[in-house]
């Protein structure tokens, strides 16, 4: 029986289990892809100070530190149950069954679809697919591009393309339906980028601060914007036309884009062709909970923070006794949110052994604190709304305490 | 638009979930069993976001705190070697 098993070796599983280590826990670290990092791995941008976030440079680093404390992390074993025992927890996996007292799932996030007539057409990529395949495995995408979603991650992602050597066509708004309703209404668009302009790390959000931060002027920067888009490193963005399908017999060959209003509606007999051989769709990110549903952990729907995320509180426990969530699982932020929550969770689950440690009680204090400040000076920042979502949770947690007291 | 796949393990479209939910006037789950929307071989993991918000606006279920479609395990495909504790290592 391990002290513990972490789930997922992303920065929040990482940076964890250095903290499980540093208090010499029986640790083991697994994860379903072939090499730890998580999706920290396929990341490149520049910061505010013009200093780039290398992702594989920073995986690096966590996994040069966790193999100095002789951590334990194992690739390629894929979680499918986890089943709720005497004395802790089973996880089955790929590989058999092993047993632990104490479980964090730092299971990260997964995207969500935006589906649009001609989705299934090979070609057609979620725009982390692309991320993936261009930073991680180093494999050209296709040869010219659109992107369906205008948000941070695809504005971030599509200028990696880019760097990569990629050609994108532009990028617009996937067509509304019931499932894109938010990703395809301009206004709605236009707030999200609005409110992460004064992060400006980039051409992308100083691209957002040239609209002001007022409901009208913003609504007058929806109906007059301008008819070429407005170009972010040479390419064009557009909040008011739409792809409306995309196109082709055995692979994508083209996509339809239309004029859509300020409401996103789409503007008849404004139709063109434009050719492309790969399209990105970029519907956002959701927490991926999957594992912590299977052992009836209580949810809270917190649309702040993408969805359904496991109730926990500001220690990174949920009321599940040994099991502890942090990273991407508990809310979309950036990648240095979820290390400085796995730093905390690790150190609360060595809390669990060492109930009157005062030096670990200051250590944690510093790093629940340090979770606020990046989140603070975070210059990816995923929903304006952060820190009110974060609240709902943490009153979960205590409603949750108190029913159960 | 009504023809797009929304599930594409199974093939479902926006159509016929909406037919289903129109003909049938049935719950979130239901639904999702009558179509089997999200139960393919992806176990929901690609359009389960879509499949909840179609499924939402069909039978009118606002959001609650609990998760619209119950997840069940294994959450990946899995032989049945596996299941039977028959793994390799
Ligand atoms: C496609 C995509 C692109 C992103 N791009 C950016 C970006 O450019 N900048 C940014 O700041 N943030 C980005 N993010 C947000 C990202 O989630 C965070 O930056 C950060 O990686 C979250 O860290 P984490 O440790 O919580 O999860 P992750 O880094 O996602 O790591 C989770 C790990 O858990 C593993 N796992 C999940 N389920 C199982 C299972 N059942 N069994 C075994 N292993 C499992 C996964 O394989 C994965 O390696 C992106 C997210 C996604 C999904």
């Amino acid at each position: 029986m391990r002290d513990i098993v972490i789930i997922g070796a992303g920065p929040a599983g990482l940076s964890a289990a250095i903290a499980c280590r540093e208090w010499d826990l029986d640790t083991l670290v697994i994860d379903e892809f072939p090499k730890p990092g998580g999706r920290l791995v396929g990341q490149l941008h520049q910061e505010p100070d013009g200093e780039w976030w290398n992702g594989i440079k920073e995986t690096q680093k966590l996994v040069d530190k966790a193999e100095a404390f002789n951590t334990e992390i194992k690739c390629g074993v894929s979680v499918h149950h986890i089943e709720k025992v005497d004395n802790g927890f089973a996880v089955h996996t790929n590989q058999g069954v092993i047993d632990t007292e104490n479980l964090l799932v730092a299971s990260g996030a997964a995207e969500s679809p935006a589906p649009l007539p001609g989705w299934t057409l090979p070609g057609v990529m979620s725009i982390g697919a692309a991320q993936v395949m261009t930073n991680v495995h180093r494999v050209r995408v296709g040869n010219k591009g659109i992107v369906a979603g205008v948000n941070v991650l695809s504005a971030a992602i599509a200028r990696e393309l880019q760097l990569a050597g990629v050609e994108l066509h532009s990028m617009a708004l996937p067509a509304v339906n019931t499932v894109t309703k938010d990703a395809g209404n301009p206004k709605k668009v236009m707030d999200g980028l609005v409110r992460i302009a004064h992060l400006a790390p980039s051409a992308f959000l100083r691209f957002g601060s040239k609209f002001a931060k007022a409901a009208w002027i913003r609504n007058l920067a929806v109906n007059f914007y301008p008819k070429g888009g407005v170009k972010m490193w040479g390419m064009p963005i557009h909040i008011r036309k739409a792809i409306v399908s995309i196109n082709g017999t055995t692979q994508v060959e083209s996509v339809t884009v239309c004029k859509v209003t300020a409401d996103g509606e789409p503007v008849a007999g404004s139709e063109e062709t434009i050719e492309v051989d790969f399209v990105c769709i970029a519907g956002g990110l959701y927490p991926l909970a999957e594992l912590a549903a299977v052992i009836d952990c209580p949810f809270q729907y917190v649309e702040e923070l993408g969805g359904h995320v496991p109730v926990h509180n500001q220690q990174m426990e949920t009321p599940v006794e040994g099991l502890y969530v942090a990273g991407n699982i508990t809310g979309i932020e950036s990648s240095k949110v979820a290390g400085a929550q796995g730093t905390l969770a690790g150190l609360s689950i060595a809390k669990k052994n060492e109930k009157s440690n005062a030096e670990l009680d200051i250590k944690i204090a510093e790093a629940m604190k340090q979770v606020k400040t990046i989140r603070e000076t975070a210059s990816i920042q995923f929903h304006p709304g952060i820190n009110a979502g974060r609240k709902k949770v943490e009153k979960a947690y205590q409603a949750y305490e108190q029913a159960n007291a | 638009m009504d023809h797009t796949i929304i599930c594409r393990c199974e093939e479902v479209t926006l159509e016929d979930i909406n037919n289903t939910a129109e003909k049938y006037g049935c719950s979130a789950r239901e639904l999702k069993l009558r179509t089997r929307a999200g139960m393919g071989y992806c176990g929901g993991r690609t359009c389960r976001p879509a499949v909840d918000a179609v499924v939402q606006e069909a039978t009118g279920e606002e959001p609650g705190n609990n998760l619209p479609l119950k997840v069940q395990p294994p959450v990946r495909p899995t032989s049945l070697a596996t299941l039977g504790g028959q793994h390799q290592s």
